[in-house]
């Protein structure tokens, strides 16, 4: 790695302590920073390949029909066309994104005034609450699988989305008051306390004041909790009982488990399950890069 | 007091929906449970388990499977320095190496599963260099499935890591670099001295959040690449509860496995809580 | 409009030392009353507890003759211009003005109108459609008293207004905001650590240090007749010269010694103080344009030696040290550092032995362990 590490600025740079009579010695380190250059880009162009396989196969695979892949080779639109047949796509993306929608109001709606209690309006006992609320972001599903499972269908909510809701608000929630609170730390207090010498109550301060300027802060946790529930299986497949209720990245897991259905239109299928993720990625990277990184770059 | 009021709604989720079930789990571990009835069985639930080969199974594949994170760490520390060097068209190329972390680890799990499968690419690779005579089969292996898992392991973490380490990267004063170098420092000095100490909070979280998904992120993966084998092969923690509790029926026991990955991740979060405190 | 009393307030965080312990000070209506002091002086919490932004720990604090102790400041009808301005940046300009007047359920007409009387005033009017990031500092400074004018409240709560701009804008702003304040006179609590502001913008000024009020009065009494040796030496720059020293009074003067110099005062002027019995350790104070540099060598002279002259353009200072007889002092020894500000054009140098004079109808003493001013009639 490091003979294709050129410094970023101005390969061209002559080491002060270089003796001025040594001018073929310091052509001879430039010519090998060029060559690194192209060595650098083409293994760049691999890694790219290497990251593009999954798309490439999901779309060569999804462009054959069942014999086609059997057989290695040939060009059929007949998987899309099958598709919905097979696959209740449709339903399943309207599931996947009435599930994601209403986890993610609730988990802003618990979360943004929360993040704004541990941030500015300390109460007794806050910062142990708060490093609580953190630490839960650590507990994974699993480790309590068993007794939310039964506790979420006692309560009746299995039936409809309710049950995954909740759920995926519940494990988002930690996440988003440590991101908020981190995030409304950097805001300053004055602002706020104008908005109290202005008129406004703690909740007109959050209302007016701080949830506008959180808005990049919101973006982020939309952002990394749709991608996280859209993408999720865990819970979709077991808080959704009604199978006609299901979730597209479900739908997709529980026919690929069975190992009965055609490879291609699976195929077709995790094309289009993965289309809304990665548009929402594309279209708001950043504030992805941002929320990853919360609290720990400056 | 508004303080308190405006955090209840969280702090209710979170201690209804995560804390009790924590205590409940620790209950039912000391119980026969089916979902409706349990019975105290108390302690000995606990030595029953343990007796259980299946969990030493899963916990062991979860110990071999820790050895992938050093190259979740280390070949995206590596795309991230190759990034930074910033040549032609790099944006590009970052955003491309992200995409993979938008689609679902189902999806990747069903392309990884291709990759792998007797007529898939990885065969196709080996023929490729002349090979012809090999064929492999990864995942219906016993020898061979966990490996097959933790490369897509690796590989469906590099997207997230690499973008931890070229924020890191780029939060680095570029005028240290140059200070070193008007120092005299090489390339492998000033990536030793200068780059590998800041980026080290980047690479302690990246570490946390890679171990963290490896006890509780695998199964989508297994769930469609294996089911859990061949065998139990590559069944770790998180799928083993899954099996127990609900293909098994077996909730109390299931809860009990609950429990142990509940301290396993612990201990990975109070690294993580510690590293959260330095900054406050 | 209203008049602001604060009465024996105080506040105390847990059970720390007090943050301003009995604070006793009344602002009249239309005054402007600066609160100065080092920071952690307790003038920015008092002004907070002013605006209803800290709780009163104990006290009654009064506007307009209401006691407002357990008001909210939205009903404290105040007005506070904060340091780093609190601009909401999701707002325009105009909407940051008009923001109380909306949450007060102004209409429409009447808050634009408002907004750009102010605006007028402020020379804001082509920035209303703006954002406060597209603004300078001085224009957000500007903003940040549009918005507490629009509300004609019934004081204006400034908490370092200035410290964020730089030198030029500074004195400039110094200026405007005391011409909006005399315009509209409204009462008015500025806080500030500069005394340069102080001195220049207040009717009145309040001198804090830790929590506990030093002295009230006009800028040049503060200046002139500073109530003790931390006022003294707060006030002025450079501060004043404070030399402790023990008095020989005589019969028509009082001769004071200085390490081993000694000079006399007319007893006329050293009247003005009432001084402690012969011998007692006192805290002399001379200004440093009070002190003349004199080449004679006649009587009531101290011998000195320049240390250092710092040339300012318009004037100069002189920092002079003396030892033991006008003998000159180790190079690296510091004794009474003392400073002297003459005209720019002088012609010594460093290491010159000069004699000096201070005018007596300029000195001041302090005592020796409270540093209190001696002088007759106390504050």
């Amino acid at each position: 790695m490091t003979t294709l590490a050129t410094p970023p600025h101005g390969p061209e740079v002559t080491p002060p302590e270089a003796p001025a009579g040594e001018t073929p010695a310091s052509d001879a380190r430039r010519r090998p920073a060029r060559v690194g250059r192209w060595v650098l880009f083409l293994v760049m162009v691999l890694i790219a390949i290497v990251m593009l396989y999954p798309f490439w196969v999901m779309i060569v695979t999804s462009l054959k029909s069942e014999a086609q892949f059997l057989s290695g080779g040939g060009f059929s639109w007949l998987s899309w066309k099958n598709l919905t047949a097979t696959i209740p796509v449709g339903q399943e993306v309207l599931s996947s994104t009435i599930v994601c929608t209403a986890s993610i109001l609730i988990i802003l709606a618990v979360g943004l005034p929360a993040g704004f209690a541990f941030a500015k309006l300390r109460f007794r006992a806050s910062t142990v609450v708060f490093l609580i609320i953190v630490s839960a972001m650590m507990v994974p599903l699993q480790a309590i699988l068993m007794p939310e499972f039964v506790n979420v269908t006692r309560l009746g909510l299995t039936g409809g989305y309710l049950g995954a809701i909740v759920v995926y608000a519940a494990l988002g929630t930690p996440f988003s008051v440590f991101l908020f609170a981190t995030y409304f730390r950097g805001v300053p207090d004055e602002l706020i306390e104008a908005g109290i010498v202005d008129g406004l109550g703690y909740f007109g301060a959050l209302w007016r004041l701080v949830v506008p300027i959180a808005i990049p802060a919101i973006a982020t946790v939309t952002v990394l909790q749709f991608i996280q529930i859209w993408d999720d299986l865990l819970v979709g497949l077991l808080f959704i009982q009604n199978t006609s209720e299901r979730p597209i990245t479900v739908g997709l897991a529980v026919l690929a488990a069975g190992r009965t259905t055609s490879i291609p239109e699976l195929m077709a299928g995790s094309l289009v399950s993965a289309l809304p993720a990665m548009v929402v990625y594309l279209v708001f990277q950043r504030y992805l890069v941002k929320g990853l990184t919360m609290g720990i770059d400056r | 007091m508004a303080g308190f009021l405006f955090a209840l709604p969280a702090i209710a989720l979170v201690v209804g929906f995560i804390g009790v079930p924590i205590g409940q789990a620790v209950y039912y571990s000391f119980t026969e449970w089916n979902g409706l009835t349990s019975t105290w069985i108390g302690a000995s639930a606990w030595t029953q388990a343990f007796h259980n080969s299946n969990l030493w199974t899963a916990l062991q594949n979860n110990a071999l499977l820790l050895l992938a994170v050093p190259f979740a760490l280390g070949l995206p520390l590596l795309i991230a320095m190759l990034l930074h060097q910033r040549v032609v068209g790099w944006k590009i190329f970052r955003s491309i190496y992200f995409l993979p972390t938008a689609i679902s680890w189902v999806v990747l799990g069903l392309v990884a599963e291709r990759f792998f499968a007797y007529h898939g690419t990885l065969n196709s690779l080996i023929h490729a260099v002349g090979l012809s005579h090999v064929s492999t089969n990864m995942l219906g292996y016993e020898s061979t499935a966990l490996t097959a898992l933790g490369i897509t392991f690796v590989f469906t973490m590099i997207g997230t890591n690499t973008m931890l380490f070229l924020t890191g990267l780029a939060t680095l004063d570029p005028s240290l670099e140059e200070a070193a170098r008007i120092d005299g420092a090489g390339r492998w000095r000033i990536f030793r001295s200068i780059t590998l100490p800041h980026l080290s909070r980047f690479i302690q979280l990246a570490f946390v959040m890679t171990v963290i998904a490896l006890f509780s992120a695998l199964f989508s993966l297994i769930f469609v690449m294996t089911g859990g084998g061949p065998g139990y092969a590559t069944t770790t923690m998180e799928f083993l509860i899954y099996q127990t509790g609900f293909d098994q029926g077996a909730f109390g026991t299931a809860a009990l496995y609950g429990i142990i990955l509940f301290v396993l991740t612990a201990i990975v979060g109070v690294v993580q809580l510690r590293l959260i405190g330095s900054e406050e | 409009m209203a008049d602001i009393d604060f009465d024996g307030v105080t506040k105390v965080y847990g059970d720390a030392h007090p943050a301003v312990d009995h604070l006793s000070l009344h602002i009249d209506d239309g005054e402007f009353m600066v609160l100065v002091g080092p920071s952690g002086c307790g003038k920015t919490t008092a002004l907070r507890m002013l605006a209803g932004l800290e709780e009163i720990s104990s006290g009654t604090l009064r506007i307009g003759g209401t006691v407002v102790n357990n008001t909210l400041p939205k009903d404290r009808d105040v007005a506070m211009v904060f340091q780093n301005y609190a601009l909401y940046p999701h707002m325009s300009v105009a909407q940051n003005m008009g923001f109380a007047l909306k949450i007060r359920g102004e209409s429409k007409r009447e808050i634009a109108r408002k907004v750009d009387d102010a605006a007028r005033i402020l020379r804001l009017t082509e920035y209303l459609d703006r954002r406060p990031k597209a603004l300078s500092g001085g224009q957000r400074q500007r903003v940040a008293m549009g918005r507490a004018i629009v509300r004609s409240p019934q004081a204006f709560l400034m908490d370092e207004p200035l410290s964020n701009l730089d030198a030029k804008l500074r004195v400039e702003m110094r200026s405007e905001i005391a011409r909006i304040q005399r315009l509209l006179s409204v009462a008015t609590v500025y806080v500030t650590h500069d005394q340069v502001e102080a001195m220049t913008m207040g009717d009145r000024v309040a001198v804090l240090r830790d929590g506990q009020l030093q002295q009230v009065a006009t800028p040049q009494d503060i200046y002139d007749r500073p109530a003790n040796e931390f006022v003294a030496g707060f006030m002025g720059s450079p501060p004043m010269n404070l030399v402790p020293c023990r008095l020989r009074p005589g019969h028509s003067r009082v001769e004071v010694l200085v390490a081993d110099q000694s000079f006399e005062i007319p007893l006329g002027y050293a009247d003005s103080h009432a001084l402690p019995e012969a011998g007692a350790d006192v805290v002399l104070g001379v200004r440093p344009e009070d002190v003349l540099i004199a080449d004679a060598t006649g009587a009531n002279v101290l011998k000195v030696r320049v240390e250092r002259v710092e040339a300012l353009g318009s004037e100069a200072l002189v920092h002079l040290a003396w030892g033991e007889g006008g003998a000159p002092v180790a190079r690296d020894a510091r004794p009474g550092s003392f400073i002297a500000k003459v005209g720019p054009r002088v012609t010594f140098s460093p290491g010159d032995v000069v004699s000096v004079q201070v005018s007596p109808e300029h000195v001041h003493f302090f005592d020796a362990g409270s540093g209190v001013s001696l002088r007759a009639g106390g504050r």
